[in-house]
This record gives structure tokens, C-alpha cells and sequence, in this order.
């Protein structure tokens, strides 16, 4: 053997003894910090991971296990490629994009915050390199990755599916989106979210939407049993559409608001609508008991469809990142979805009721059973959720909390004043004056005046 | 009609004008009392729900040490068993007396939901553990540095993050004295040692220049800077940046002039984003502010007539670029108090004695996350980590109590 193939065989038993393989457990949370900016016909991806996240990997080291910086090149790279270029599909108008080059990757510090924004991210990606005295474990580190495929146009609608959830057991992704407009939009995506289309078309955002709102209220047991309470002893329809008009209208109202931050954003707040919500539901199988009148039904209703509107906001409040630019029509969507979903529930609940009452049972006691039975569940989640709600103390009745009062009372007072004046000038209006009548009125008015 | 129209005009007329002069008079209530007992400052509530419960019937001892790195992971250190009576750790007992409960390991990572993530700590090969555990803080490679405050420890080590060993710095046991009557070795500080420490409280570690700075300690009376890397130590100094002195000073007397000695324990010593350190002169009750080099800037005084172990016990820098207010936790008053850094003017306080959640027994350590949230640790038979969520600037009294959910 020559000296020249033993000096090889030496060195390459020295490499590969120090390049000790990475193999840890699967990391519990993984936070993944992403931009993303199509930028003329380059689309451009920048990607920061923890290492640990980085599994399998063949790691060059120096001692004490520190990552020996002057050889770590072609493992960062393996592992951009591996855990993150081929795993990432990006989308231009539903076309993935293939052509990817990987411009950058470099490993930083734990405590390097230059991922706050685009430029700073670009400009630590161009930087100079950690000093190769840097003593770094693995573990420890980050991968930073700058990823560029090529794009038709920058003003393309472009989608991603991370496929980023082998990473840890529970993956965050904290998406921000550049547009050529100089706008940005962020997402927070988990885990495995599928397609997400960052800029939806109208009809995308809408379809989304509507299914979303259908799912929602198929799954919301506490809005149904309030549907049933509407519904035991309504059942015509014309009765029922006042009444489902009433609800959705608003319920419309205050999930829209909600979207635009006019709610309470306080601890309390959530607590305190999902008391009402199963006080709701108790109230009107009482109602159903005492068999009260139903001509005022829409009015109750419509209050306590706000409060239903606030419930379903909770819902909607981490998917409307989803909407893109079509945000309202998003709130609108979601609540055709719940429309329909009630529509169908309406569409089963109410031939069922009226083959109960007309084969089994006769309609007052059915209705007091169900009512009964409903208010009994009812019960129990006011009681639980109200035990939540008490655990936030009430405020101090102090000067601020007072003017807050005073304050909601006049809006209340001028809400009132509108609505009457509104009253009054349609009444009006439908009575008509004749001009005999007419004339009258108005030299009436005008004496009045004049004694005055 | 005409004459019912007018009237319920007339009186929804009248109803709004009483209500805007009495906004009018509310609004002038307020505005006296944000101009007198109000101030404006950042405002918390406690909560109580976090951390989750530990698993493995696990308790805390006191807990002297907490921190939160850059991925707003909570990292505490406490005594465990050490501090734990025998009806708290029935479990470790031989034979066990009980099915609850044995002592954490000293080392607890969590995450920002509040779930326990790691547990490490103790004695291992090759390092020794500190007889009393003190102080944390994970630097800006992610590795773990933690102190000592048993009679022995003249040292300080460092872990990766998951507990493994990477060097430690000072030898155990080196300023042994004489034996005492009851037969224990007895202990001086030497404050112009450069190769061992005296009891160190806290570690701050300076990403800018690799330093780390100790706040050394509960034997010394001095804050040392070593080479984060290597170990070797750069600097240190006493109060107002003087060559450190071990002679005894007897009690704090707030009536006194200012000692020009720290008192033990120097407690901790945290380097702000502008280069300025701030030094914790526990017993002294005052925070002194020096340049990195040891220069001395000035000093300010809390609650200056807290006596025994002293009124600054630990402090955190808020969060926003400018570091505009800093927390203290204040021990022996058993509150939080929030300063304006530029002046050092303490704005508000809030935390009173107590076991329920917002009180404290012995408030000894304090971090901030990313978000503006507070961490607090307790010592003696406090025990616990409490997260107070950040609210927000507004306006607060003065003294605030405890910061139960309010909004």
C-alpha cells in the first residue's frame, strides 16, 4: 500500500469519526419562522428552523461535540434539502413550482433576531458567516435557508403546503407574505394545514367560508338545542322564517363586528357569551313550558342572536387569516354556511316534530318533555360556564366604571331614540294622511306654533 | 299623538342631557384621579392556571432562579428535596410514608403554554454540583449557566440545554476556613480571587462581547466578568466600581451613609441593551448602575428602610427596544415594583404578602418573556413560579395589590 493511499485512508477515517451522526427524539414544539416575496419572476422563500428539529444527520464536530464550523457547509445543506426544499410545495395559479435553487443556507444563534423582518433576514443570509470559534452544539443552533424558485409573475396568486410536520410533534408556522404592493399578511399555520391559498379568489375565500360556517354549526350542540327551542312549538313557516331571519340578522351583526375588534377583547368576555348562549337555551324552553305568547319570539331572538354571533366569532377568529383580501365576504360566507347548515337541520327537525306530536305524543306535553329536557342540559352548562365567569371578580364600582355605564346608556338612549323616530315616520307613512286629514294636522301644528 | 310624540321626544331629549353631564362630571372624576394616585406604567394580571401541574408527583423546593430564552421557554432552578420537609416528600422516603410527593429535579424547562418540556440537574461526572443552587440564565448559544449559594460553592457551571456538562468554572469548597464549635468548616470571601467565586447569586452573559457577568456573592462582594468561552475572568469590582473589600460591615443601617462596599449578597447583575449593568446590593437596598468597564454611574435606594435581607432582590428589563422599565422583585416587602429605567423613579408596586395567586413569600427571581409577560420566583416556603400577563401601558395606582383577572 502506498503512502499516498494510507495518508487517504487516514484522513478519511479522521472525517468520518468526527462527523458523528444526529439523532435525537422528535422535539415536542417546533417553531418554523418563514417570508415569502415574489419579487418580479423569482419567488423567494426564506425559511428558520431550530436544528434539533434536524434529525438523522451525519454532523461534522469538533471537541466537546461543538459543531465544527469550517466543515458544516455540506451537512446544512443536506438538511435544507432533505427536511425543508423537497418537503415545501409552493403553487403559482395551482401550478406547483419545480424549478427551486437553494441560494443560501447558514447556521446562526440561538439568540439572532434578524428574522423580525424581510430585509434584516436577507441581509444576516448575505452576512458574514459565524466566527469558527463559535462553540455551537446542534441542538442549539438554527438553520437559517433561502430558498428561490422561478415564478410567471409576481403578481401571480401563489399557495403553499409546508409539509413541514415531520419536523416536531406539534409545528408552528409563522408565515409572513410580501406582496409586490408592499403589503404584508401574516398566517400562523399548525402542523399540517393542507394547501393554504395566500391570496384566495374571491370564490375560493367564499367556498372556504361557507363550508367552514356549514361545519360549525353541524358541530355547535349548544346552537342546535337553541334551533330546537326556536322550533318546538314554531313550526309553521311563515312563523319560522321571521324567526330564522331574526337570528341570522343578528347574529350577522355582532360576528362582523367582532371581526373588526368592536367586542371586548378582556379574559371575561368569552366566558361571559358562552354563559348567555346556554342561558338562552334555558330561557326559551321556559318559554316553551309556560307556554308564553310567541308574537314577540323574533325580538328575543334577535337578542340573544347577538350573543350567538359573538360565540360563533370565537370560532371563526383563527381561520380568517384565511380570508385574504375578501374579508367581509369571508364573514358573509361563513354565515351563509351557518344558514344552510340550519336550514338543514330545520329541514329534519320539523317534519320529525310533527310526526312526534301527530303519532306519539300530543303537542303541548311533547313540547313541555322536549323543552324540559333541553332546559335540563342547558341548565347544567349555565351553571358550569357561569362558575367560570365568576372566577374573573366584578369590577370596582368606581368613577371609570361608571362613566362606562353612562356612556353605554346614552348609546342605548339614542339607539332607542333612532328606532322610535324611524317608528313614527313609518307609521306615518302607512296611515297616510288624506289631505282633508292633512291640512288639519298641519294648521294645528302651525296655530300651535304661532300661540307658542 | 302629536302631544304624545312631543313628550317621549322631549324625554329622550332630557334623558341624553343628564347623561352627558354626567359624563361630563365622571370624565373630570377621572382625569383627578389619573392626575393624583395614578400613574402611567405597564399593568399585569396574574395567571393562575399556569404552569400545568408536574407530572410524576413532582413539588418545588425554593425556587431561586429563573429565566426565559429566545424561544420564551421558562428555565427555573430550586432546592428540591433540600427544602422539602418529610410531609412533602413522603414518596422519597425510606419506605415511602406516602403517595405523594418527591421533590422536582433542579431543573425545569417550560414552554410558553406552561407544560413542563425538560427536568434535569444534580450531581454527575466530571462537575461539581453546587451544595445550594442559585440563579439562572441561558445565554445567547443556548447554554444553561447556574450558581451557588451553599457554603462550599466558589464556582459556577454550564449545561447545554439538555443538561449535559460543558466546563465549570472556580473549584468547590476553596475559601474553607476554620472549623466552628459544632465541627462545619467555616468560610472568609475572597474578593480578589480570579480563579474561584464566593457564593455566586446570578449569571448575565453579554451576547455583544461574550462576557459573562457575575454577581458574586453571597460570600464576595463583588461583580466579576469572565471570558463566556474560556472562563478566564477579565474584571471585577465592588460598590461604586471600588476594589472589592471582605471586611465584615456589620447590619444595614438606612440611617447611615451609603456603604461604599456591597453588602452580601450581591445578588444580581443584569446588563441592559445600552451597555449599562445593573447590580442588585440586596441587603444595602439599592440598585447601583456601572458602565461594562466598572465605572460607576449612580445608584438609587428602594424602600430604603427594609432591614435584614434587604429590598432589591432581583431585577428584569421590559421588553421593548429601549428596556423603558424595570422590575424589581423586592423580597422582604414581598413585591413587585416596576421603575422607569432612565430615572430609576419607582412608578407603582404591586404583590402584597400571601400564598394565593398575585401574593408572595419571598418573591426572589424575576424574568420577562417576549411578549411582555413577568415571571416570578419564590423562595423559603414560597415555592412556586407565578406568570403575570402583560396588559398593556395605562393607568395604575400607585400600589396595586394583587393583580387578579380583571379585564
Amino acid at each position: 500500500m502506498s503512502l499516498r493511499v494510507l495518508a487517504v485512508a487516514t484522513i478519511t477515517l479522521v472525517i468520518a469519526a468526527s462527523a458523528r451522526p444526529i439523532a435525537h427524539d422528535i422535539p415536542n414544539d417546533v417553531i418554523v419562522h418563514a417570508f415569502l416575496k415574489p419579487d418580479g419572476q423569482r419567488l423567494h422563500l426564506l425559511v428558520r428552523v431550530p436544528l434539533e428539529a434536524m434529525r438523522d444527520m451525519d454532523v461534522p464536530q469538533r471537541d466537546r461535540g461543538y459543531l465544527d464550523l469550517t466543515r458544516v457547509d455540506d451537512a446544512l445543506r443536506t438538511a435544507a434539502t432533505v427536511w425543508i426544499a423537497r418537503e415545501v410545495a409552493l403553487y403559482e395559479e395551482d401550478t406547483r413550482l419545480g424549478n427551486l435553487e437553494i441560494v443560501a443556507v447558514r447556521v446562526s444563534l440561538p439568540s439572532d433576531t434578524s428574522f423580525r423582518a424581510y430585509d434584516t433576514a436577507v441581509a444576516h443570509l448575505r452576512g458574514p458567516r459565524l466566527p469558527e470559534s463559535t462553540d455551537l452544539y446542534w441542538e442549539q443552533g438554527i438553520l437559517d435557508v433561502w430558498l428561490e424558485y422561478a415564478i410567471s409573475s409576481d403578481t401571480s396568486r401563489f399557495a403553499i403546503n409546508p409539509g413541514l410536520r415531520p419536523l416536531g410533534q406539534r409545528v408552528t408556522i409563522a408565515l409572513r407574505l410580501l406582496t409586490p404592493d408592499g403589503r404584508e399578511r401574516a398566517f400562523e399555520l399548525h402542523d399540517d394545514p393542507g394547501i393554504v391559498r395566500l391570496d384566495p379568489r374571491w370564490h375560493q375565500a367564499a367556498a372556504r367560508f361557507v363550508h367552514s360556517g356549514f361545519e360549525h354549526i353541524l358541530g355547535g350542540i349548544d346552537h342546535l338545542l337553541f334551533l330546537l327551542c326556536l322550533v318546538i312549538p314554531l313550526r309553521r313557516v311563515r312563523m319560522l322564517v321571521i324567526v330564522v331571519t331574526s337570528f341570522t340578522v343578528a347574529h350577522s351583526v355582532t360576528l362582523i363586528a367582532a371581526a373588526y375588534n368592536l367586542g371586548p377583547g378582556g379574559l371575561w368576555f368569552p366566558p361571559l357569551v358562552e354563559t348567555l348562549i346556554a342561558t338562552s337555551i334555558v330561557y326559551m324552553s321556559l318559554e316553551n313550558i309556560v307556554s308564553a305568547s310567541l308574537a314577540h319570539r323574533w325580538l328575543i331572538t334577535f337578542a340573544f342572536g347577538l350573543v350567538h354571533g359573538f360565540g360563533f366569532s370565537f370560532a371563526l377568529r383563527e381561520s380568517l387569516q384565511f380570508a385574504g383580501s375578501h374579508l367581509l365576504l369571508s364573514l358573509v360566507s361563513f354565515n351563509v354556511g351557518v344558514e344552510l347548515g340550519q336550514l338543514l337541520v330545520l329541514a329534519a327537525i320539523v317534519p320529525a316534530l310533527n310526526l312526534l306530536f301527530r303519532f306519539v305524543v300530543a303537542e303541548r306535553l311533547g313540547t313541555i318533555i322536549l323543552s324540559v329536557i333541553v332546559a335540563h342540559t342547558a341548565w347544567h352548562w349555565m351553571t358550569e360556564r357561569g362558575a367560570r365567569l365568576l372566577e374573573f371578580p366584578l369590577p370596582a364600582l368606581d368613577a371609570v366604571l361608571l362613566l362606562w355605564l353612562v356612556r353605554a346608556a346614552m348609546v342605548l338612549v339614542a339607539v332607542a331614540a333612532v328606532v322610535w323616530v324611524a317608528r313614527v315616520l313609518l307609521r306615518r307613512k302607512a296611515e297616510g294622511p288624506g289631505p282633508a286629514e292633512a291640512g288639519r294636522y298641519v294648521r294645528e301644528q302651525v296655530g300651535r306654533s304661532v300661540r307658542l | 299623538m302629536a302631544r304624545r310624540h312631543l313628550r317621549v321626544g322631549a324625554l329622550l331629549v332630557i334623558t341624553l342631557g343628564v347623561l352627558a353631564a354626567a359624563d361630563m362630571l365622571l370624565q373630570q372624576a377621572v382625569d383627578a384621579q389619573t392626575n393624583g394616585g395614578m400613574v402611567r406604567a405597564p399593568r399585569f394580571e396574574v395567571d393562575p392556571l399556569w404552569p400545568k401541574p408536574l407530572p410524576n408527583h413532582w413539588v418545588l423546593g425554593s425556587t431561586i432562579g429563573v429565566w426565559v430564552d429566545e424561544r420564551d421557554h421558562v428555565w427555573i432552578i430550586h432546592r428540591s428535596s433540600a427544602t422539602l420537609s418529610n410531609n412533602e416528600k413522603g414518596l422519597e422516603l425510606k419506605p415511602p410514608t406516602g403517595e405523594c410527593c418527591a421533590g422536582a429535579p433542579p431543573v425545569l424547562e417550560f414552554d410558553p403554554n406552561g407544560n413542563l418540556v425538560s427536568s434535569w440537574g444534580g450531581p454527575g461526572q466530571g462537575y461539581e454540583w453546587p451544595q445550594s443552587n442559585h440563579g439562572i440564565f441561558v445565554d445567547h448559544q443556548g447554554n444553561v449557566w447556574i450558581g451557588g449559594n451553599g457554603a462550599g460553592d466558589s464556582h459556577i457551571l454550564k449545561f447545554t440545554r439538555s443538561g449535559k456538562f460543558i466546563a465549570q468554572y472556580g473549584k468547590a469548597g476553596v475559601h474553607r476556613g476554620p472549623t466552628n464549635a459544632e465541627g462545619l468548616s467555616t468560610y472568609a470571601g475572597n474578593s480578589n480571587d480570579r480563579q474561584n467565586f464566593g457564593r455566586v447569586a446570578k449569571i448575565f452573559v453579554d451576547p455583544r462581547d461574550n462576557e459573562a457577568f457575575i454577581a458574586d456573592g453571597y460570600l464576595n462582594k463583588r461583580v466579576a466578568v469572565l471570558d463566556a468561552n474560556t472562563g478566564m475572568m477579565k474584571r471585577y469590582w465592588g460598590a461604586y466600581g471600588n476594589k472589592p473589600d471582605d471586611t465584615n460591615l456589620g447590619p444595614y443601617n438606612p440611617d447611615a451613609p451609603p456603604a461604599q462596599q456591597f453588602r452580601n449578597p450581591v445578588h444580581c447583575a443584569n446588563l441592559a441593551n445600552d451597555g449599562l449593568l445593573y447590580v442588585c446590593d440586596r441587603a444595602n437596598d439599592r440598585i447601583q448602575v456601572f458602565q461594562k468597564d466598572g465605572k460607576f454611574v449612580k445608584e438609587q435606594f428602594i424602600a430604603r428602610r427594609s432591614l435584614g435581607e434587604g429590598s432589591v432582590w432581583d431585577i428584569a428589563f421590559s421588553r421593548d427596544q429601549q428596556q423603558t422599565y424595570i422590575f424589581l422583585a423586592d423580597g422582604r416587602n414581598h413585591k413587585v415594583r416596576i421603575l422607569r429605567r432612565d430615572t430609576l423613579e419607582e412608578l407603582t408596586a404591586f404583590g402584597d404578602g400571601g400564598r394565593q395567586p398575585g401574593l408572595f413569600y419571598g418573591v426572589h427571581s424575576i424574568a420577562t418573556d417576549s411578549k411582555g409577560n413577568l415571571y416570578t420566583t419564590e423562595t423559603y416556603e414560597g415555592k412556586r413560579i407565578q406568570k403575570f400577563i402583560y396588559r398593556g401601558i395605562g393607568n395604575v395606582p400607585r400600589t396595586q395589590g394583587a393583580l387578579w383577572p380583571r379585564s
